[in-house]
């Protein structure tokens, strides 16, 4: 299998050939193009009750996809978020990396996927009551709205909240002000999140209801 | 006349280099700067296509402006800047006799002579997602369109599958029918891919890489409700 990102950072799209027999695993609605010769078949995002579980509570599809390649010759297809904004692919190698819901695309089958809770810190600081957990061998990609960039956390570090989109599993959040009661209102940096411990974080450069809060001006 | 692309594919703009007397068709508002030796000339037709209020009214439909511009260098050469209002790219479109279409919404701007009209394509379209009128571009000469996100191409020879809301142009010799991702419609529907375009026979499509759509619905949420 081959996955080339073109058109990083404002819009990232996915260009991915299948090898004979090869699949892909992909977030419900990722596809724009393909072949018609590449088959789908939508499986149910771990059982039914937890599906429906993170359907209802962590706002996630109940269903993923698996593109198939069945013919002997390659297949393209290309893949894209709802939102403008940079992808990342990553290979892993036996690691586990801690998504936000929102922020996963595609992986290789050699990639396991779970839902976990995330607990009520992400909750509060605007990153979901879930978080997907990916492991296992093979490319992820995992995309946010605006540019991503990848920090080295030692110790800890200081997030906004919405800004997280994936982080090393040992890393721990935490939920404080950003500075003394008056500062954090006025400064108009209100929540953010600590991120504590030793290891990487990928933050996104916008954040989608950022975005919305300038647009609602015009309303 | 001279066309470029500035600031692709992100926020794309169009730079077009006029001749003396030479004219270049433009969708109403898409002017961001031009030389003060050029004149512009507003009708509701293109200067090579037909009807006038009418075609003006079907435009609407094509999400398109019933208005065109047409600029004209006087006394020496000018520079004109297009622009539109989604972020994206732009790409220039060569028409040598064949024909174009071009999803409403998508059209930019054209050289003289490039014949325009809006065509109804059925009503498939009420169902996918994409405009119910399309642009026809015939004649020869240039045109440039605008997309949401980057615009790639892919060059068709039997079916392909373009899911609904990334179509920006296609060759004649392409025709597309609403069909199913994959082998089965309840994968297809399942999966949130629904309907998607299949298009059969060859030719070129222009592709946008993100749909105008998809982001809509992501962000409605968040927006609040019009203040009455």
């Amino acid at each position: 299998m081959n996955i080339e990102i073109k058109g990083n950072p404002a819009f990232a799209y996915a260009v991915i050939d299948l090898e004979p027999n090869e699949y892909l695993v992909t977030e419900s609605g990722a596809m724009a193009t393909m072949s018609s010769a590449i088959d789908l078949v939508a499986k149910l995002n771990g059982g039914f009750i937890k599906g429906l579980t993170r359907k209802f509570f962590g706002g996630e599809s109940l269903f993923i996809n698996h593109f198939i390649n069945k013919t002997s010759n390659q297949q393209r297809m290309t893949l894209t978020q709802p939102t403008p904004g940079s992808l990342v692919c990553y290979e892993l190698n036996g690691e586990t990396i801690n998504l936000q819901p929102t922020a996963f695309v595609a992986c290789e089958p050699g990639v396991n996927i779970s839902t976990k809770f995330a607990g009520f810190v992400s909750f509060i600081s605007g990153e979901g009551l879930f978080k997907i957990s990916v492991t296992g061998k093979g490319k992820v990609l995992f995309g946010a709205f605006g540019g991503i960039m990848e920090r080295q956390v030692k110790g800890e570090m200081i997030v906004d909240t919405g800004h997280l989109v994936a982080y090393d599993p040992q890393l721990n959040l935490k939920i404080q002000m950003s500075g003394g009661f008056i500062s954090s209102i006025t400064s108009g940096e209100g929540l953010v999140t600590r991120v504590e411990g030793d290891g990487r974080v990928w933050l996104q450069t916008r954040n989608l209801q950022g975005f919305a809060s300038w647009i609602n001006r015009f309303f | 006349m001279d066309i470029s692309l500035e600031y692709n594919p992100g926020s794309t703009a169009a730079k077009i280099r006029l001749d003396e007397n030479e004219t270049i068709t433009a969708e109403g508002g898409a002017m961001i700067a031009m030389s003060s030796n050029v004149d512009i000339y507003t009708t509701t037709k293109s200067k090579k296509g037909g009807g006038g209020l009418m075609s003006g009214v079907k435009r609407i439909f094509a999400q398109e402006s019933i208005f065109f511009n047409h600029f004209t260098a006087k006394q020496g050469s000018g520079t004109i800047y297009l622009g539109t209002s989604l972020p994206g790219d732009m790409q220039i479109l060569d028409l040598t006799g064949n024909k174009i279409y071009v999803q409403g919404g998508s059209y930019v701007a054209s050289s003289e002579d490039v014949h325009l009209e809006t065509v109804w394509q059925g009503a498939k379209n009420l169902l996918s997602g994409e405009s119910l009128f399309w642009v026809e571009l015939s004649g020869q000469g240039k045109a440039i369109i605008n997309a949401f996100g980057v615009i790639y191409s892919i060059d068709v020879d039997g079916e392909y599958i373009i899911d609904t809301g990334h179509i920006v142009a296609y060759e004649e010799g392409l025709n597309f029918t609403l069909s199913k991702a994959g082998e089965s419609w309840l994968s297809s529907i399942l999966g949130g891919e629904g309907i998607v375009c299949k298009f059969k026979g060859k030719g070129r499509i222009w592709c946008q890489s993100h749909s105008s759509t998809s982001f809509g619905q992501q962000i409605t949420p968040h927006l609040k409700a019009i203040k009455s």
